[in-house]
């Protein structure tokens, strides 16, 4: 049976997968190349997929993956570790979640620790389950609901003007 | 479970999700329900992240990705997906010549000169184009043109030494590599383009013919071309401008 044609793939997912895209890298021309490059595998080797309903998660694991490659060759990044009081936090006061715009709530989670910020824009950009996430982001669901609540943590942190400790790069965190 | 495991689960509770349905919050959310504390906490969680969510959702994209996208993947498509059929069509008419030839005589073609080129190249980047390299080093962007086997020691003149790079491309011309490099002129770039003054460079001995030291203006489509030469190699800068917009690159 024919896959779905290109254009209508393009036309279905290009919006969230930019989004995707933006969240993990802050950068517009960045994230306009990983959504490229992702349509690109997508036209070249999409015809594998054999269920045509993981079209869109298929996309977003191999954005992931191309995103995860372009930065392999750059310093692992400092990750960071919340002490006891930081995981106690309150939510963000719906007032201000409110008050952000788009952009301000991008800008705040480019300062997530990257291996936490995937988890995190999914949690907030799309709807999947954890096991769908965990699926997209080949990782077991154990370390997507750890990541995520670290991330989670970071965040209020970062929305509250305080920055997370951070341990020596490459230190474990998990 | 007591509240406070309650509440590191919850944390992760994403309303109107599929979260609704998981099994994984069934006690812990039933548990918001009879501590008021946690209740409370957990409201505000559920209204703090669906506003956040609200708003991930609605970052605006770029105009023109979309066609960006789409135009990408006519050009990177591999050439014996987009023209098989006329490949075979050609090689139908190689045949047919070949036969002929044997019949008459060699036959004499026309040479595919440096006019073709500048209007295949220009054409090209007026079409829409992929970078396969991205950056603002020129030293760096000469050192992927090198390790890429394309020109790489030309020479810019000032006006375009002054000008920032975005990034270059490798392209072919019967068998020579054409070093693409594109610039930012600073205009407001078309929906979804990444530059908009763009440099061709190939080997000096790729045409027989080829333009003189100084620039000659030649127009292609809806873009303006400079064309020159050095003793290395011969330069096509074009741009969708007039004369004078290209000059100042040239000086």
């Amino acid at each position: 049976m024919p896959g779905p044609d290109f254009e209508a793939v393009v036309a279905s997912y290009y919006e969230p997968l930019y989004r995707f895209a933006i969240s993990l890298t802050r950068s517009e021309a960045d994230a306009c190349d990983l959504a490229q490059q992702t349509f690109y595998m997508w036209a070249t080797k999409g015809h594998q997929l054999r269920d045509q309903s993981k079209v869109k998660s298929w996309l977003f694991t191999t954005l992931h993956r191309s995103f995860l490659e372009s930065r392999r060759s750059e310093t692992r990044f400092p990750h960071s570790e919340l002490n006891e009081m930081d995981a106690d936090l309150p939510v963000i006061a719906p007032a201000g979640a409110r008050k952000l715009d788009a952009m301000q709530a991008v800008e705040a989670l480019g300062k997530v620790d990257e291996v936490y910020r995937a988890p995190v824009a999914l949690f907030y950009l799309e709807d999947w389950s954890y096991q769908e996430i965990a699926d997209i982001l080949e990782v077991p669901i154990g370390t997507v609901k750890s990541r995520m609540a670290r991330g989670l943590a970071q965040l209020k942190l970062i929305f509250a003007g305080r920055s997370p400790a951070r341990n020596q790069p490459g230190g474990p965190h998990e | 479970m007591n509240s406070r495991e309650a509440m590191e689960i919850l944390k992760l509770f994403r309303p109107g999700t599929a979260d609704e349905q998981d099994a994984a919050f069934d006690e812990a959310r039933q548990m918001a329900k009879s501590d008021a504390e946690l209740g409370r906490w957990f409201e505000q969680h559920c209204e703090s992240t669906r506003a956040l969510r609200q708003k991930f959702q609605t970052i605006p994209v770029p105009p023109g990705l979309k066609e960006q996208i789409l135009s990408e993947r006519k050009i990177r498509r591999p050439v014996f997906q987009r023209y098989w059929g006329a490949m075979l069509a050609a090689a139908a008419i190689v045949a047919l010549l070949l036969g002929i030839q044997q019949e008459f005589g060699p036959l004499h073609f026309q040479p595919t000169g440096y006019p073709t080129y500048q209007k295949r190249m220009t054409e090209a980047v007026l079409r829409g184009y992929y970078m396969d390299w991205r950056g603002q080093d020129p030293d760096r962007l000469r050192a992927h043109l090198k390790a890429r086997n394309a020109p790489a020691n030309y020479t810019l003149p000032d006006g375009l030494k002054s000008t920032p790079v975005v990034g270059c491309a490798v392209l072919k011309w019967q068998g020579s590599n054409v070093s693409l490099i594109c610039f930012k002129s600073g205009r407001p770039l078309e929906p979804g383009a990444q530059s908009d003054v763009w440099l061709f460079v190939v080997d000096r001995n790729a045409f027989g013919e080829a333009p003189a030291a100084a620039p000659e203006f030649k127009r292609v489509n809806k873009a303006t071309t400079a064309n020159w030469s050095d003793a290395g190699h011969i330069y096509l800068l074009a741009a969708v401008a007039d004369n004078d917009f290209l000059q100042k690159y040239l000086q």
